[in-house]
């Protein structure tokens, strides 16, 4: 026992706590967990608690467009589609926010496999146009049938998560964590458990190529985008619970950008890229909001943050940092912190002599 | 009889007014290495798009085993067990070297054949050593030279343990000694055998090359296509002397000058 309490702890050192980048992620999540402890103020809670949300509706934006190379311009639909299911359900037949969030997510799927199959056809600007049209079909068909989608005012009173603030902030990080977690093993292609992510990088890379080492790309293609809409319906679910209403404004073009727009911002085809993307940008824009000026000039702020950090860091914010602090070791590519000389597993030296 | 391995029969493609393959039939049985030469544009790349089923053709059909394959999803025709290389290499170019093989080895076919094989990752080192190219296991793909990602190809193939190995130039761009050792270990593959954890029948071959010296070294049985159409079939020696061949690469006037 006592052993292989030791042997846990070395492999926490070796594999979190010697790589910088993941000892920032553990701290950051930590952090957050602790967030209702250090600061308990509403504001901040709803702000951090929607931004959580939208890390999982952006790190699914990236899981499809990023590492299949599948250009989705129509995100929004699949949180649109299980928002307005999850609120449906509840509101008309009176289900609880348990089932109707999985629900949603179901919901999502079928959204994700029906974007999916003119997908399999469709490649690059041409696929992005028809992803872009999806979303607003289903405005029109939400205008059609006011009565029972509440057409353009959208639906009320939907349930709330639970009965807290604190609550409910719990809850959605916990589901965001996990959703998280569960994407980016899906996506990591040194991963030995799940080896769908070395699938995914070569169908991005090389589709022929993946085809002649027997690869179904079709399939792997309809599974990326069902399991997309899943992750975006799991969003989109706690996304209607936590704000209580679930309006047309949900599927508009805007609305599908940001995912778009936080994603590059922290770093295309990374999971936690677009993780961090979202809770700079977001919580940014948020708190700059609560200010009279700010309010006014926030777009103008988050575009001119956009266009300096893209300018300086192109490949997004969080591999800049990462190859600040991190050396790849030439020899075993193993992950060293950069102020070592020396790798930590074969002692090669790390900067080489000009 | 049993079925022949690969019967090729009448097939055709026309992109448009263009003929590249006009109505080639031919047979490679499963024991043989088969060369198959022409000039440029001869159609060769062509044919072997076809029994891959990367481009469809226009007419005829393509049978392995016994079985129609014509027309097949390319991932469906590996996995039954024809594996494909590229004459313009196509690796993953982000990839390190060792994942461009284990691509092939997370393939249906590689899993079910190889289950007794723990892991991928070892069966993918296998076949880089096999191929000589072990060291590079840990390099991205882009920073790879050439020469290395020609026999990447190759491993990348043989990774899908086919029973039909089409390599298309598979010496192209190679030095002479990298070409005298990829030849070298085409043959020793084609024996077959056990290398390392990779376990080799013996795939049978045709292979695509300009490099003719080198080529006639290793191969049984040339079949030369030239505008579509195969103009001669035969041994090595054979098709050297036949007189049409060498009308075909060297045009008609000078050979016979040369005669």
């Amino acid at each position: 026992m006592g052993s292989y309490l030791y042997q846990l702890y070395r492999g926490f050192q070796g594999e979190i706590l010697a790589v910088p980048g993941r000892v920032i992620a553990l701290i950051f999540v930590t952090l957050l967990f602790l967030l209702p402890l250090i600061i308990p103020h509403p504001i901040v809670l709803k702000i951090f608690s929607l931004a959580a949300i939208f890390a999982i509706f952006a790190a699914s934006w990236d899981l499809l467009s990023g590492f299949t190379g599948q250009l989705n311009l129509g995100q929004a639909l699949f949180f649109g589609v299980s928002a307005y299911s999850a609120a449906l359900l509840n509101i008309h037949l009176g289900v609880p926010p348990w089932a109707t969030i999985p629900i949603g997510a179901i919901a999502g799927v079928i959204a994700g496999l029906l974007v999916g199959i003119p997908a399999l056809r469709l490649r690059g600007f041409y696929l992005a146009l028809v992803t872009l049209a999806f979303p607003i079909i289903l405005i029109g068909v939400i205008f059609v049938f006011p009565d029972i989608t509440g057409g353009e005012l959208g639906l009320f009173g939907v349930d709330r998560l639970s009965g807290s603030r604190v609550l409910d902030y719990y809850i959605i990080l916990l589901v965001a964590t996990a959703s998280i977690l569960v994407m980016w093993k899906l996506t990591d292609g040194r991963s030995k458990i799940v080896r769908t992510g070395v699938i995914l990088h070569a169908i991005r890379e090389d589709e022929i190529t993946a085809r002649a080492s027997g690869i179904n790309t079709v399939r792997y293609k309809l599974m990326v985008f069902s399991i997309s809409g899943f992750f975006a319906g799991v969003a989109g679910g706690l996304y209607v619970h936590y704000i209580r209403i679930a309006g047309p404004s949900i599927l508009e073009l805007f609305f599908s950008f940001q995912p778009i727009i936080w994603t590059i911002f922290g770093g295309i085809v990374t999971i936690y890229g677009a993780v961090a993307g979202v809770f700079i940008l977001y919580p940014l824009v948020e708190l700059v909001r609560l200010h009279p000026v700010g309010e006014t000039y926030r777009f103008v702020l988050m575009v001119l943050i956009l266009i300096v950090v893209l300018l300086f860091m192109p490949q997004g914010i969080t591999r800049w940092v990462r190859d600040h602090i991190e050396e790849i070791c030439p020899r075993c590519k193993l992950i060293n912190i950069r102020t070592r000389r020396y790798c930590r597993a074969c002692r090669a030296p790390l900067h080489a002599e000009k | 009889m049993a079925a022949p391995f690969l019967e090729v029969e009448n097939l055709c493609k026309h992109f448009g007014e263009l003929r590249a393959v006009d109505g080639a039939s031919f047979h490679v049985s499963h024991d043989e290495m088969v060369g198959l030469i022409g000039p440029n544009g001869a159609g060769k790349t062509t044919l072997m798009r076809l029994i891959t089923g990367i481009l469809k053709p226009t007419s005829g059909t393509v049978r392995f085993k016994g079985e129609d394959i014509t027309g097949q999803d390319t991932a469906k025709i590996v996995n039954k067990g024809i594996a494909p290389t590229f004459q313009v290499v196509k690796p993953f170019r982000h990839l390190p070297v060792a994942a461009n093989v284990m691509v092939s080895c997370l393939c249906p076919r590689a899993k079910r054949r190889g289950d007794w094989v723990k892991t991928v990752e070892l069966r993918a080192r296998d076949a880089l050593e096999f191929c000589g190219i072990a060291d590079l296991a840990l390099e991205p793909a882009s920073v790879v030279s050439h020469g290395d990602l020609k026999r990447l190809e190759v491993a990348r193939a043989i990774a899908t343990e086919p029973e039909l190995l089409l390599l298309d130039e598979p010496f192209g761009g190679l030095s002479p000694a990298e070409t005298e050792l990829v030849g070298k270990f085409l043959r020793r593959l084609h024996r077959g055998g056990r290398f390392g954890r990779l376990h080799s029948e013996g795939p049978a071959m045709v292979i695509v090359e300009h490099k003719l010296s080198d080529l006639m070294k290793i191969v049984d049985r040339v079949i030369v296509l030239s505008f579509g159409q195969i103009i001669a079939e035969g041994t090595p020696d054979e098709v050297v002397r036949n007189k049409e061949v060498i009308e075909a690469y060297i045009g008609k006037e000078v050979s016979s000058l040369v005669s």
